[in-house]
């Protein structure tokens, strides 16, 4: 957010400011018409990048595909590093956009220390776009790193939502793996 | 499908959506085009600025809930232009939380080998970022922002982009898009500020023509007239026909 020169300038702070920090560029003209979050894992310090971007910028709830809009819980105070040291992570029953970026900084930091992580989505019943983008950016970012990371018994809704998005073949769930759950 | 369906949205309330709505697809109809134009705020406010105020009557709502078809709702409003209302049952539409996963996909659905015939289709959102948005931006390759000139907005305009930025991300889309200056008040200085911030970001991409705040603009819904019928010889007709070509032409700043 940079401040303005100016003196002259009226508007204080630019809020479109983080347009210009993304890969992705802007909305007329660019390369994110390939495929989806590859230009977010792109760049190396994506990880760090992004999770700004998704804290400042992604504040509320969109594109809500077969979910209901109440929030969760628990959601802020997983934020610390404290919590982390298991290699199985347990998705909430409702994700969305509120805590994205926490549950973010979780996986991120799951996967700086481990070489796979497996996440147990057995109990969704909600969830978002921003969410599955989040595990998509994950997923490739494990890739480049040469580690994993496991969805395990997604839930008929996160499979449901996944399809809808066109996503579920990237994840790597489809209605066969829901079927051991 | 029509030729191009753009859709009209900017999340934040009261930054000219409606009246873009109303007064650009009036001039582009009456430069020869032949113009769709569906309503879908529940609030209804498109079918008022038209002079239609008819709450018994269906409309978009009821074809999203797949219970009529798109063609049957088609209420001609003027010539070579037609309107669809948003109907008693869309708030439904934006609260349903149960009924599957193919909610965002419904209006996408029912303009699928519909209107064929028509130039453009064009779509008044609500002030919102739920489902029916959602619809919106499934069923549109063309965003229209209208902004107001105020800090807020610029700020507003900010979500906004986060929000299609996802939607361009996970529906592997890539939207023509364009803004409008559509409530510029030329007498207060941060206006060009935040115009000037605005042309930063959006290098042409904003429309050449800048609809200025005036009282008429604000008059004319409540007589359900567009303004080129209130008052066609007026600045602010004047701006919407000038609108309409940059609209056609793509002139931008
Ligand atoms: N350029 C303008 N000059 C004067 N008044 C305007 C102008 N544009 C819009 N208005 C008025 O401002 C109010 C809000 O405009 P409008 O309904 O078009 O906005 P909107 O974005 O559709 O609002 P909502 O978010 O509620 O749907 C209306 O009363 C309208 O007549
Ligand atoms: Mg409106």
């Amino acid at each position: 957010m940079a401040e303005k020169e100016d003196e002259n300038n009226l508007i204080g702070f630019d809020p479109l400011a983080w347009m210009n920090d993304e890969s992705l560029a802007t909305g007329g003209s660019t390369k994110n018409t390939e495929t989806d979050s590859k230009n977010d894992v792109d760049n190396k310090q994506g990880l760090k990048v992004e999770s700004n971007t998704f804290e400042d910028n992604i504040t509320e709830e969109v594109l809500d595909v077969n979910i209901d809009s109440e929030t969760v819980a628990d959601p802020n105070n997983q934020q610390n590093e404290d919590i982390i040291d298991d290699s199985k992570i347990t998705l909430d029953a409702t994700l969305n956009i509120q805590n994205v970026a926490a549950l973010y900084e979780r996986l991120v930091n799951q996967l700086e220390n481990q070489n796979q992580i497996e996440i147990d989505a057995s109990a969704v019943v909600s969830i978002d776009t921003a969410t599955l983008q989040l595990l998509i950016v994950l997923k490739q970012t494990a890739i480049k790193l040469h580690k994993e990371v496991i969805i395990d018994f997604p839930s008929d809704r996160f499979i449901e939502a996944a399809e809808l998005l066109g996503l579920s073949e990237m994840l790597e769930v489809d209605q066969a793996a829901a079927g051991f759950f | 499908m029509a030729e191009r369906v753009v859709a009209i949205i900017n999340q934040k309330g009261g930054v000219g959506k409606t009246t873009t709505s109303t007064n650009l697809t009036h001039a582009l109809a009456k430069s020869g085009k032949k113009v769709t134009v569906i309503d879908l705020d529940p609030q209804g406010h498109l079918a008022v600025s038209f002079g239609v105020i008819n709450p018994n009557m269906s409309g978009i709502d009821e074809v999203m809930l797949g219970n009529t078809e798109i063609v049957q709702n088609l209420i001609p409003v003027r010539d070579n232009l037609q309107l669809i209302i948003a109907g008693p049952r869309l708030q439904e539409i934006e609260q349903l939380t149960e009924g599957g996963a193919k909610r965002g996909d419904l209006l996408r659905k029912a303009l699928h080998e519909n209107l064929d015939d028509q130039d453009f289709v064009f779509i008044d959102c609500p002030p919102s970022s739920g489902v029916l948005v959602a619809n919106a931006l499934f069923a549109a390759d063309e965003i229209l922002i209208p902004m107001a000139s105020d800090f807020l907005a610029l700020q507003g305009l900010s979500h906004m982009m986060g929000t299609i930025k996802r939607f361009e991300t996970v529906l592997k889309k890539n939207y023509k898009l364009s803004l409008v200056m559509s409530r510029y008040a030329s007498t207060r200085r941060i206006s060009k500020d935040v115009l000037n911030t605005i042309l930063q970001h959006f290098p042409e991409q904003v429309l050449t023509t800048v609809i200025r705040e005036t009282a008429l603009l604000a008059e004319c819904p409540s007589f359900g007239k567009t303004i080129l019928e209130y008052r066609p010889g007026s600045r602010s007709a004047r701006d919407f026909r000038s609108l309409a070509t940059d609209f056609l032409e793509h002139k931008v700043m």
